[in-house]
């Protein structure tokens, strides 16, 4: 097999033939390696790579496997983590030039499981500054989307979109606090799932906001999602939030049959002004689609849902000024992203009243959505409003009333579940006119991902989207 | 509401302990007057008694754990 035809392979397929001895470790670990020195240079979606680590890795997992010592599904296979995770000895710059020299001293909790399942660490992915999706600067070089190098990947875990949609690792790791996962998912036409708060742990995370940051993965396929969430999963007592809940099995649930499941589509998130016609037309595509494989769908209402964007914005600005005050209120101020400045200076000065509001808000939105979650088993709706958005030419936040405008867009798709602390998923659902992804969002019951990624992989098998790639890939 | 002017952005910056620089005042003020204008704007549900515990999930979600 030709290294390019090895990384066309999804992490699973490749942890069989790593498991089976069909492809080594070492010869994947080379085939991504290349393919990242040739190709890298169109998306910029690594800030470091690892070679001398990976080829560790790689030998490492083949020694295991030729001793009949098996971790698991990922065993052997290459991987990449965005730089906003703890790496021993490993540059972590958290998309800045203020941690340019940051090198910890040891790993994250996420990093230590990936390292217990066997993963070959392949480096470390660019992001958006201190994880806010207002960033303009990248220091690190501007990521660019494969389907459209004019165009975003995704913020803030943009690398995580990139490099999984452009095959330059078999799978990824991204962090979500406002909808950094499901938005690079959506823009690259991958799958990405923000567990339920608590599932994953934060230790050695840099953190975006207390009540909302989570870890998980952007990948190519539901299964190999699937198999990435299990080997990060579960309680950790270096952060108080995980909660000691059993991790299932999550790839053992995919066999395709979500007969009798009750979907609901959220009425005021699909049958609005807000959505391209293109993304609306392709969510109830997907809705058909669904429903023809057994799933009772019916429409839900969530009135709240449509002033996410603002109640999470309040929140999520307050917060990270509060978790970097010692920037702002320096003058390492001014090393931040023009945006970011902005951005944090104004939660910073956000007066109690009107956080303690959108503290409020979300709990009655959560409130909704969880009483619609009892009607049925699972929602859909966008994981955007629109496609990949192109990259702007210059920064600034705009007037007062661009931002109002903002609040009208597609933060507000991703931002109810954040707010509410749950489950959600974006898989691929279709392409616009322009041949742009678009993206599904299945959003569940607390700590019930495993119907998502029964829904997910059920639809992935009925339709053939993730067939394709993207130009020039 | 009325929007805040940039005197009193600077006056809740100095309270808060830090200084905005001249040169991005307009815009953290734009930004400011927009957020405070939309959650301004969200007039239901009352959110009087509603008690705000931003992680903790409710009883109805513990019992709906898979």
């Amino acid at each position: 097999m030709d290294h390019d035809s090895i990384c066309y392979l999804s992490a699973t397929e490749l942890g069989q033939h790593i498991a089976a001895g069909r492809i080594s470790s070492a010869q994947a670990t080379d085939a991504y390696l290349q393919r990242i020195a040739r190709l890298d240079g169109n998306y910029a979606s690594y800030i470091t790579v690892t070679p001398e680590r990976a080829r560790s890795d790689a030998r490492q997992a083949d020694a295991e496997i030729a001793a009949g010592r098996h971790r698991g599904p990922l065993h052997g296979v290459p991987i990449a983590v965005k730089d906003q995770f703890d790496t021993a000895g490993i540059l972590t710059t958290n998309g800045s030039t203020i941690l340019a020299e940051n090198i910890p001293d040891s790993d994250a909790t996420v990093m230590a499981k990936l390292r217990h399942a066997g993963v070959v660490l392949l480096g470390k992915l660019n992001m958006s500054e201190y994880a806010s999706g207002d960033a303009f600067r990248h220091p690190y070089g501007r990521p660019r989307n494969p389907w459209d190098t004019n165009r975003n990947p995704g913020t803030s875990s943009s690398g995580s979109g990139a490099a999984t949609a452009a095959f330059l690792c078999a799978t990824s790791l991204g962090e979500d606090t406002g909808g950094s996962i499901r938005g690079p998912a959506a823009f690259c036409g991958l799958v990405g799932i923000r567990p339920t708060f608590g599932r994953v742990s934060r230790h050695g995370v840099f953190g975006a906001c207390w009540s909302m940051d989570t870890v998980g993965p952007v990948s190519r396929t539901v299964t190999d999602c699937a198999n990435t969430l299990a080997a990060i999963a579960g309680h950790d007592p270096n952060d108080p939030q995980t909660w000691d809940a059993p991790v299932p099995d999550y790839a053992a649930a995919l066999d395709g049959n979500i007969q009798g499941l009750k979907l609901g589509i959220v009425t005021q998130r699909v049958h609005t002004d807000a959505n391209d016609p293109e993304v609306r037309d392709a969510i109830l595509a997907s809705a058909q689609v669904l429903g023809g494989l057994g799933a009772a769908v019916r429409e839900v209402s969530i009135p709240l849902i449509v002033h996410s964007s603002e109640i999470s914005y309040a929140i999520i600005s307050s917060d990270a000024a509060l978790l970097n005050w010692d920037i702002i209120s320096t003058d390492r101020l001014r090393e931040l992203d023009h945006n970011n400045q902005v951005r944090l200076l104004m939660g910073s000065v956000l007066p109690a009243t009107a956080y303690q509001k959108a503290v409020r808000l979300r709990e009655i939105l959560r409130q909704q959505i969880l009483a619609a979650l009892q009607e049925v088993d699972a929602l859909i709706m966008p994981a955007s409003s629109v496609p990949a958005t192109l990259i702007p030419d210059s920064p600034g936040l705009g007037t007062k009333a661009d931002v109002i405008a903002g609040f009208k867009g597609r933060r507000g798709f991703t931002a109810p579940f954040n707010l509410a602390n749950l489950p959600a998923l974006s898989i691929n659902c279709g392409f616009t006119g322009s041949g742009l992804p678009i993206g599904l969002q299945i959003a569940g019951r607390p700590f019930d991902e495993t119907t998502l990624f029964r829904l997910a992989y059920a639809y992935e098998q009925a339709t053939d989207w993730n067939q394709r790639r993207p130009p020039g890939v | 509401m009325s929007d805040l002017n940039d005197s009193e952005v600077m006056a809740l910056a100095k309270a808060s302990g830090i200084a905005i620089p001249q040169h991005l005042l307009p815009e953290v003020r734009e930004s400011l007057n927009g957020l405070l204008e939309a959650l301004d704007d969200i007039t239901e549900p009352d959110v009087a008694g509603i008690e705000a515990l931003p992680i903790i999930l409710s009883e109805t979600a513990r019992t709906q754990e898979a």
